[in-house]
């Protein structure tokens, strides 16, 4: 079995997925961004009492998690050039991950903040405060707090996701992998090198999950 | 004694390796199903015709290769770069693709006696501003190409200073990357390239005159396979003589006389 597995090769591939990994970190650190900033707005559109803001909302997240990925990455980068729109596979690539990610997010933020006892809003009311003081002094500190475990968990779910750039010829990780497969006739070489290093991604998202939670336990707002 | 002795244990052990050897055809023949990898990417060589049936020129010639062994056929769809792999792991008996066999494939797979030439294009939108191989050549040039093709390598060492983006699937997808401006030029095999872009309007791109490579095709087998690919290039050769490779080719590959069937 193992006599056939050539380190020699990975070695010699290193450069290429280094190049992979650093790609991977940038593009999903700046999709992650905008998927916080595509979900904070969802969220906020959702809970309005109008319908107006609210069904739109609601719609585009039914909408994105009732699809594949895969196919609204294929929407984004085959099909919106027939409708006049091309844009470069990175762009495509950030926007499709920060668009579904977001989605998400938004349903992780507003469990959050639903998550707050109405007695405490009730209370805050009461206590003659506005909107705004009330989000920022009692609600959203509390929210923020449940929601940083999912939040890296979906963090590590869009970094596994940005996997599927490489269809469309973004030189991430697994693009990386995939070359030494395709080249060397390697796919064990070149997967099992990938997996070490989203292994390695995951462990140092975890790391922050961890460190977050602890800042969080001491600094956080207690009720 | 001793020497009748080590007559019959020398009998026995030949017949035991005659046995471990039996080999792929007597696999196949058993089993009753020749099993194919192929790359459904479109026309001339593989495509879902109209009816929704597998066909194309590799795609017929297999299951010629099927009617003469006498078993039916089983077809393994991959993309392109996923071909030798699933050939590698067992998956499949053998492999019929527009594969040229290269000397680095052929460090890993055995390939048949090539059946047919053709070459390397480059092919840009009808209305770009790249009217030439040439023109392709300016730095930052975007270059789509098939991911595991040889068409990477040559579009590598012919445009050093371009920006060569690859594809992973068929070929369709270069002349979508292209069609859709996300690429300026295409790299891919002359013949893949004027069957493919049939899915077009007629005249949406220029394919290039000048060819960047001359590339066999061959079909594929493993290297522990040997009765195997032998038995192939028999195939090929009855069909080269009997005049039933030439008919697939002018069919498939030489005309578009196909579009009126499928």
């Amino acid at each position: 079995m193992l006599e056939n597995f050539s380190f020699r090769t990975i070695v010699e591939y290193l450069p290429l997925f280094g190049q992979g990994l650093v790609t991977t970190v940038w593009l999903s650190a700046l999709s992650f961004v905008g998927a916080l900033v595509v979900g904070i707005v969802l969220c906020a559109m959702n809970l309005q009492r109008g319908w107006l803001f609210r069904a739109p909302a609601k719609a585009y997240i039914d909408a994105v998690r009732a699809t594949p990925l895969l196919a609204q990455l294929y929407f984004l980068y085959f099909g919106l050039p027939r409708l006049g729109f091309v844009l470069p596979e990175l762009v495509v690539g950030i926007l499709a991950l920060s668009l579904n990610s977001g989605a998400y997010i938004a349903e992780i933020i507003r469990a959050g903040i639903l998550s707050i006892p109405r007695g405490q809003v009730e209370a805050s009311v009461a206590s003659g405060m506005t909107y705004v003081q009330r989000m920022r002094l009692v609600v959203l500190p509390q929210a923020f707090k449940v929601t940083i475990p999912p939040l890296l968990g979906q963090a590590i779910v869009l970094v596994k996701d940005s996997a599927l750039l490489s269809l469309i010829s973004v030189a991430e990780l697994t693009r990386a992998g995939q070359l030494l497969a395709s080249d060397r006739f390697m796919p064990a070489e070149g997967f099992v090198t990938i997996a070490a290093f989203y292994l390695l991604l995951y462990y140092c998202l975890k790391g922050l999950a961890v460190l977050s939670s602890r800042w969080l336990g001491t600094a956080g707002a207690r009720t | 004694m001793k020497i009748a002795r080590l007559f019959i244990a020398g009998l026995a052990l030949a017949g035991l390796t005659a046995a471990a050897s039996a080999g792929t055809l007597d696999e196949i023949t058993k089993r009753g199903e020749l099993r194919v990898a192929v790359q459904t990417q479109g026309p001339p060589f593989s495509l879902v015709g109209a009816n929704g049936e597998r066909t194309g020129s590799s795609v017929e010639l297999a299951e010629l290769m099927a009617k003469e062994m006498g078993v039916k056929i089983k077809f393994l769809d991959f993309d392109w770069d996923g071909l030798i792999p699933a050939l590698l792991s067992g998956k499949a008996d053998l492999l019929v693709a527009d594969m040229t066999p290269t000397l680095a494939r052929g460090m890993k797979v055995a390939f048949t006696t090539p059946y047919m030439y053709t070459g390397s294009t480059v092919f840009t939108k009808a209305d770009s501003k790249f009217k030439t191989t040439e023109d392709c050549k300016a730095k930052g040039t975007k270059i789509a190409v098939l991911l595991g093709a040889t068409g990477e390598k040559e579009a590598k060492t012919a445009f050093p200073d371009a920006d060569i983006k690859s594809y992973k699937g068929g070929g369709p997808l270069l002349l979508d990357a292209v069609n859709n401006g996300q690429a300026d030029c295409g790299v891919n095999d002359v013949s893949a390239v004027k069957g493919q872009s049939t899915a077009y309007p007629a005249g949406s791109f220029t394919i290039m005159p000048d060819l960047l490579s001359k590339e066999p095709l061959a079909f594929a087998t493993r290297y522990d396979e040997p009765d195997l690919l032998v038995w192939m290039n028999l195939f090929l050769n009855q069909v080269t003589i009997d005049g039933r490779l030439q008919k697939n080719l002018d069919y498939w590959v030489n005309s578009d006389a196909w579009k009126k069937d499928h």
